[in-house]
């Protein structure tokens, strides 16, 4: 009954409100885009398959969180269990970048002694006539924090696919290198159903998660 | 579908009848609502009157017999119309925001117009005696809310259930508006999504979300600490479908209050935590497969009931189910969303706990919300099934504080120790450093121990040794000479000479040492070097000197012995010739006296030996100074050789300053060149500034004549007297003096080249001057003999004595003067005449 899949990662969708995280997040899972949304209220849950190599299947369950900053109480408790995420500003506003530095500030407060893998995402990037924020300064600020940088359109469809696989890659090179450990207790990454490989029987008795950061 | 049409209600009711006419939509007593009817999505007042009563009738117990038999016709009706009711449901029933109005449906079922004019006509009344019912029949009314405010009368009940129909606040609201909120931008930016697909709200600049901006708006500057928070414009937009803005302001403003929400919505969210444990509790106590289930998939419950509460199942469920919600949560607070809540849990349990996290995920998404949309009534009522204790909650409520207190307590410290455990490895850093020099130094430290340890036992060598040489020091002064020692001094007087040979040998020696050390020395240019060889030099010599000395007192004793010995020969040989002699061989003596003879030789040969090394030693010595000597010349010829180098140079240097200082004349005279040819050019242009100045000085005096001629014109066109008139003729007199002065003045700078011109330039101006101008020049002599020239002060270029024009300016110069003239001179033909001279 299950789809065959080698790893279950856990990813989180944070930035600031209305820089389009529901959107994104719908675009990749449902493939559709809607004009509006109900603003998230507290957290909302999403999952997809990706295939990262022919045959490799990951499982993604995707928290999409609140934007606003009150929602923090509820959305925190999400951090730890997530082994990625994804950053969001909107290029067309400026002060949702300013705040890239404060949500990740608020991650790694909250996951300390780990961290999380995260892909910076400048959404909206359809609207170039608006843009308040330049390729190379995201760029900039992806690199100054060893992220990488993806710009993105859910209303045109994007690099939303890139933007998940990339990661969802980036992540599976450090589980495969063991820098990422599947542990008890932590939902980040759970080894899938797969029945004819020999593959990640090695890496499930690994033992206990590492600090990484 | 048949209702007595002869109801006893009827009569008793026909008070309240009154206000309802048979067009639902402008029956409402509340005028607030009146702009809303048409917006209403939902059909809750039909699901209230069309559901069954289940829930426990009890509360009727002390009902009075109008209102029992009213409800128990209400339920009969029910009850006959349950089935009709599907039908009606497939059109009204349908996803939020269908748009089935309440016209519609009602149209559609006309036969239940009568049940709904009894229900209107309850609510009416309701309404009206809202005090009593408060009072005396609340749980009617309860029971009534459960079953669903109908549509119209929410407005007014939501309003009175709030307690919200009198509200300072209200006054406010029309400030507010003009005001600014730090939330607008926020604000505007949810707008949109409020809604989005409701009539009332659609598009950009609908009226309903301009209200809605409106509302939030005034809300965010009553409230400061709240602000806006995501998720209650949902609550404020079923406000507003339902009454006017200020109305809905206000029902908010309570809402935020009075029903926990204000703290729901606080940035902290603490209340919403609260409700989540509170909500955990009670569906650990009620539902613990499914609890389990959930936790196994960690599934938390803030993923699905977080909104629940922050939007009252607004955003969960379709419109007109969430709506009878809210009558409800009106009555009696979030009581309701726990309930409703764990009902919905219920109902799906089965279907739950089979799912994993992505079915349940979806299931929640996309089943349960329209579960129920048939049939609110069947939510509402398991709702009430559900066990709820609110003493329970209270409890629980404590102990989410006292866990929260510690959790902060606990977070408080966790930062602490973080901090403190930053310090301490900061600490151990610095320690590793110290511990890394500390080596070094003990390092060190064992260097120095082992050099003063070698310090110290060279030290203890040096002690032995000088001790050594006191011993012997002492054991020399304790050596004595005797009368004794003398008689073997023949003895010593053979090691002696051996010693004496020994030491020129080595002296010898030494001196040719010095000579090798000499040359040596001259071979190094090291100074300190020859100065210590130099040194060493004078020791020798010193040392020579003394054996010199040593030597001379050997040579003086042997001589000494020598004289003792030839007495000793003498009186031996005297004895000998006295007595002894004359017995023994004259072989005998002649031997003796070789003997004699051979000793002296000998020791005459050694004495002459002796004085020839001395005389060698002196030669050696002779040569050595003279050696030094002429390495002294040299050294000085060296020093001369370069003294004379730098004199060189203190010349070239000296001719160079020469040079400069040459150069440095003839700038400077050049510069007084330049300077002096400045000093002539502003000379020039000084006297050509002085021309200038003339220049305009006169053009001054052009002007003051026209001025005061044209002051005389004004004069004569205004005068009418002769008198008058005269006067003005004088004062023309004068002026053409002085136009003739000027003319003077114009040719000055010629005149001031050659004084001699000056008498023709006066002859000219007196023949150009009329006849008629004469009179007039005359007549005021007396005048000018008074005034005391003060035209100099005026003129002064022209004060040159040569210049002929003095005299006339000294007659135009005074203003008043003038006036005093053309007082007395009438004939203003003649004056005329006279002013246009000038300009001729």
């Amino acid at each position: 009954m299950e789809t065959i899949w080698l790893y279950q990662f856990r990813l989180i969708v944070i930035g600031d409100s209305t820089v389009g995280k529901s959107c994104l997040i719908r675009r990749f899972t449902e493939g559709r885009f809607a004009q509006v949304s109900d603003p998230t209220v507290g957290v909302d849950f999403f999952s997809r398959l990706v295939e990262i190599e022919p045959g490799k299947r990951i499982k993604l369950q995707i928290w999409d969180t609140a934007g606003q900053e009150r929602f923090r109480s509820i959305t925190r408790a999400y951090y730890r269990n997530s082994v990625g995420g994804l950053l969001l500003f909107d290029i067309t506003n400026r002060r949702s970048f300013q705040n890239v530095h404060n949500w990740l500030e608020e991650a790694r407060s909250h996951v300390q002694p780990h961290s999380i893998v995260f892909l910076l995402v400048g959404h909206k990037c359809d609207l170039e006539a608006q843009r308040q924020v330049t390729q190379h300064e995201a760029e900039k600020l992806a690199g100054a924090y060893g992220m990488r940088y993806v710009e993105t359109s859910a209303r045109d469809a994007i690099n939303v696919e890139k933007a998940f696989v990339d990661l969802t890659r980036e992540i599976f090179e450090l589980v495969r290198s063991g820098d990422i450990q599947i542990q008890d207790g932590w939902e980040g990454v759970k080894s899938g159903f797969v029945p004819n490989m020999v593959h990640s029987s090695e890496e499930v008795t690994k033992g206990s998660r590492q600090c990484f950061c | 579908m048949s209702i007595p049409s002869s109801s006893p209600e009827r009569e008793s009711a026909t008070g309240v009848q009154l206000e309802c006419p048979s067009s639902p939509p402008g029956l409402d007593a509340d005028p607030p609502s009146t702009g809303s009817p048409v917006l209403s999505p939902d059909s809750s007042s039909h699901d209230a009157v069309l559901s069954a009563p289940a829930a426990s009738p009890a509360d009727s117990e002390n009902l009075s017999p109008d209102e029992l038999e009213l409800l128990a016709k209400l339920e009969e009706q029910n009850r006959l119309l349950e089935a009709d009711s599907k039908s009606m449901r497939s059109m009204s029933g349908s996803r939020r925001n269908s748009g089935s109005s309440l016209v519609s449906s009602s149209s559609a079922s006309s036969n239940l117009s009568h049940l709904e004019e009894d229900t209107w006509i309850l609510w009416g009344r309701i309404v009206n005696e809202w005090e009593e019912w408060r009072r005396k029949k609340d749980k009617l009314l309860k029971e009534l809310i459960r079953k669903g405010i109908p549509h119209h009368f929410r407005a007014i009940v939501w309003q009175l259930l709030g307690n919200a129909t009198d509200m300072p606040v209200k006054n406010q609201y029309s400030e507010l508006l003009k005001m600014s909120s730090p939330c607008e931008k926020l604000i505007r930016r949810d707008i949109a999504r409020t809604y989005p697909e409701h009539e009332f709200f659609k598009g950009q600049d609908s009226l309903g979300q301009e209200v809605l901006f409106n509302v939030m708006k005034a809300y965010s500057l009553v409230d400061r600490e709240v602000g806006y928070c995501q998720g209650s414009a949902f609550i404020v937009g079923l406000l507003l479908m339902q009454m006017p803005e200020e109305e809905a302001f206000c029902v908010f403003v309570r809402l935020m209050q009075e029903y926990r929400l204000r703290e729901l919505f606080k940035p902290s969210m603490a209340e919403l935590g609260l409700c989540i444990y509170q909500f955990e509790y009670l569906l650990q106590e009620q539902l613990p497969e499914l609890n389990v289930h959930f936790r196994s998939q960690s599934f938390h419950t803030s993923m699905y009931a977080s909104s629940w509460f922050l939007t009252l199942f607004l955003t969960f469920l379709p419109l007109p189910v969430a709506t009878r919600i809210f009558d409800i949560f009106m009555y009696e607070g979030l009581e309701i969303i726990f309930r409703v809540g764990l009902a919905i849990l219920q109902y799906n349990q089965t279907d739950l706990i089979q799912l994993d996290m992505e079915g349940m995920s979806q299931h929640f998404q996309k089943v349960i919300p329209h579960q129920f949309d048939s049939c609110p009534d069947k939510l509402i009522l398991r709702a009430y099934q559900v066990k709820y204790n609110p003493k329970r909650m209270k409890k629980l409520e404590k102990e989410y504080t006292t866990i929260k207190n510690k959790e902060m307590e606990e977070q408080i410290e966790i930062k602490r120790l973080r901090t403190e455990n930053r310090l301490l490895k900061q600490r151990i850093e610095t320690l590793e450093k110290g511990q890394v020099t500390r080596a070094q130094e003990a390092e060190e430290n064992y260097v120095i121990k082992r050099e003063l340890a070698v310090v110290r036992q060279q030290c203890n060598t040096a002690s032995e040794s000088l001790e050594k040489a006191q011993e012997t020091i002492r054991e020399l002064q304790q050596q004595t000479y005797t009368e004794q020692f003398v008689n073997n001094l023949q003895t010593q007087l053979e090691q002696s000479r051996l010693r004496e040979a020994e030491l020129l040998g080595a002296l010898k020696e030494m001196q040719d040492k010095v000579l090798d050390l000499e040359k040596r020395s001259s071979c190094l240019p090291d100074e300190n070097n020859l100065a210590a060889l130099q040194e060493e030099v004078k020791q020798m010599k010193l040392r020579e000197l003394e054996t010199l000395r040593s030597f001379r007192e050997m040579q003086d004793t042997v001589t000494d012995l020598n004289q003792r010995w030839q007495h000793h020969m003498s009186r031996s040989s005297s004895t000998g010739g006295g007595g002894g002699h004359w017995k023994e061989s004259p072989k005998k003596n002649a031997m003796n006296e070789l003997q004699d003879k051979l000793m002296t030789v000998r020791l005459r040969e050694a004495q002459a030996q002796a004085e020839l090394r001395e005389v060698k030693l002196k030669a050696l010595q002779l040569d050595s100074q003279n050696q030094i000597h002429s390495k002294l010349i040299g050294r000085h010829e060296q020093e001369r050789s370069a003294l004379q180098d730098r004199l060189q140079m203190v010349a070239n240097q000296n001719k160079a300053l020469q040079a400069q200082l040459n150069e440095m004349k003839r700038k400077q005279a050049e510069s007084d060149c330049k300077s002096k040819e400045e000093v002539m050019a502003v000379r020039l242009r000084e006297a050509d500034s002085m021309a200038v100045m003339a220049e305009l000085r006169q053009k001054i005096a052009e002007l003051e004549i026209q001025k005061e001629e044209g002051l005389i014109k004004g004069q004569l066109n205004h005068s009418d007297s002769r008198q008058y008139i005269s006067q003005l003729r004088d004062q023309i007199a004068e002026l053409k003096n002085e136009v003739r002065q000027l003319r003077g003045q114009k040719a000055a700078p010629s005149s001031r080249i050659g004084c001699g011109g000056g008498s023709t330039n006066y002859q000219d101006l007196h023949l150009a001057s009329p006849t008629s101008a004469e009179g007039d020049y005359l007549s005021s002599d007396e005048d000018l003999l008074n005034s005391p020239l003060p035209a100099t002060a005026l003129y002064p270029t022209l004060s040159d004595p040569c210049h002929p024009s003095t005299q006339l300016d000294s007659e135009g110069s005074t203003d008043s003067e003038a006036e005093e003239r053309v007082q007395t001179h009438p004939d203003p033909q003649q004056l005329y005449s006279n002013m246009c001279l000038p300009f001729v």
